[in-house]
């Protein structure tokens, strides 16, 4: 029994990707066993923040008295799994690459993961 | 499996101020019973489907003492909007078990009167999930508008792909007594509707009703007028939109259990009842159970595929984008069509010679699925 790392939900700037232990497969949510191979062996390694951009939305009709509108983004991690975050770029679209910051935002103003494009990195080709 | 859907009914949907859930469901539930022709006395099993407003702990036995039963079943469920079709899968295998003779199932809320939108909002958004969804602030419509978002961009299309469903559904309802919306609308009209979480807009959206509905699932046929509950499907394979997979989030797998529990291709089906919660929830449906090609079911509603003389005759009441959405009442509400359809009592808007049919629901974010097939002649 590994002690689990911590991550945004426990206020650190950290998205957490699990690795079953067993079959490779990859998740984020919490989940006690491998969805795919029922494997209750599993890591949690951090994510490096980078991934695909699939969706986007902007919310109008809120709850919580949220200001509107709202962003919100679904971005699939380079590591494997969808992540969904707010969004506090408002260019990124599907199709971009995208990188997440953490900031306190939210109904509840608390650290959340929030996406932004993704910046050329320095001496890459573009 | 042995079972019968001998009795179905609904109330009028819509915003219907005054009765309460246990009301909607003492209504739906009395029609149902005379629509089967049976006595209160006669059920043996009640099955109730939760209620957001009502929020009671024991929904059956709720509803039993409220309309004089006393079954020696009683128990609710909650599958998010499959729970009507699943609860009639649960009723079709109490009676094929010998555990039951005649089950009622009911469920009904006063969802549009009862409690504000924003409670109603909020109520809702809990099936987000509560520590890794929920506190970015999202919404059941911004749910499926990501679903939306990565459909479109997948397939390369644009917002009017799917503008034709709510446009079908209303012309649907403007044909149903009872059902919430039924002044005609276009493409157009769906394009310019204010932005609820975008892409959806206002009309890609069902409304929220205050209504009820129920079924009677009995051992044995009452009448010519019973239908075969030929074969039930279920799949549960995550709930939350993070763990989704698109394109197989378990619609398919459920579609395919019913049609070989009824021993049916899709070529054997006439009419469909497919859950319609958002226009991409019923674009998602058609095509991942197989119906249309991957990203071109709107193409096919454009093209009049889900008119009542369409190839795949859908949702003719309205469906829950325009006929309404009491809860879990809303997706029961296909099923009352479809039977209408298969008994060949639905008058003007008849999909003519039909003996087949198929009704699908999905709970939380394309989470839990039931399919149901339907057929003519107990």
């Amino acid at each position: 029994m590994r002690t689990p790392e911590l991550d945004w939900t426990h206020g650190e700037s950290t998205l957490l990707v699990i690795t079953c232990a067993r079959c490779g497969n990859h998740w984020y949510l919490p989940q006690v066993h491998c969805p795919v191979c029922g494997s209750v062996n599993s890591d949690a390694t951090p994510a490096a923040g980078g991934g695909l951009c699939v969706a986007v939305t902007r919310l109008h009709v809120t709850a919580d008295g949220q200001d509107a509108p709202v962003r919100l983004a679904l971005v699939e991690l380079d590591e494997g799994p969808v992540v969904m975050g707010r969004v506090h770029d408002a260019d990124l679209a599907p199709g971009d690459r995208a990188h997440v910051d953490f900031r306190l935002d939210g109904p509840n103003g608390v650290l959340v993961p929030s996406f932004a494009k993704e910046m050329p990195q320095k001496g890459s080709v573009s | 499996m042995t079972a019968s859907l001998t009795g179905v009914g609904v109330t009028s949907f819509g915003r219907q101020p005054g009765p309460d859930s246990l009301e909607w469901q003492v209504d739906a539930a009395t029609l149902a019973l005379g629509d089967a022709g049976i006595d209160p006395d006669d059920v043996d099993a009640v099955i109730a489907g939760y209620s957001t407003v009502a929020s009671h702990l024991m929904p059956a036995n709720l509803f039993s003492e409220r309309f004089g039963l006393r079954p020696a079943t009683a128990f609710g469920m909650n599958v998010g909007g499959a729970t009507g079709l699943a609860m009639l899968a649960q009723a079709a295998r109490l009676v094929s078990v010998g555990a039951a003779r005649h089950v009622l199932v009911v469920a009904g809320e006063d969802r549009a009167s009862g409690q504000s939108r924003e409670t109603s909002t909020r109520v809702l958004a809990q099936v987000g999930h509560a520590k890794y969804e929920v506190p970015l602030g999202g919404t059941v419509p911004a749910y499926y508008a990501l679903l939306a978002s990565r459909y479109l961009w997948t397939y390369g299309l644009e917002p009017d792909a799917l503008a034709s469903f709510p446009v079908q559904m209303r012309a649907h309802a403007a044909r149903k007594l009872g059902s919430q919306f039924q002044k005609p609308i276009t493409a157009e009209d769906v394009l310019a509707s204010r932005p609820v979480a975008e892409p959806l807009r206002l009309l890609d959206c069902c409304p929220v009703s205050d209504g009820g509905a129920a079924f009677v699932v009995s051992a044995a046929p009452t009448d010519t007028r019973s239908l075969a509950i030929a074969g039930t499907g279920q799949a549960h394979q995550h709930q939350h939109l993070s763990a989704l997979v698109p394109g197989s989030s378990g619609a398919a797998v459920a579609a395919q259990r019913a049609l070989s529990e009824a021993g049916l291709t899709w070529d054997s089906v006439d009419v469909f009842g497919i859950y319609d919660s958002f226009s991409i929830t019923v674009a998602m449906l058609l095509e991942e159970i197989g119906l249309t090609p991957p990203g071109r079911s709107g193409a096919y509603a454009r093209a009049g595929a889900f008119e009542v003389d369409g190839r795949y005759p859908m949702n003719t009441h309205g469906g829950l984008l325009s006929y309404g959405h009491c809860g879990v009442g809303g997706g029961m509400a296909h099923v009352a069509e479809v039977a209408t359809q298969l008994r060949h009592e639905r008058g003007a808007s008849q999909v003519a010679g039909c003996e087949v049919g198929y009704v699908h629901a999905d709970g939380g974010v394309l989470s839990a699925h039931v399919g149901v097939v339907l057929r003519r002649g107990a």
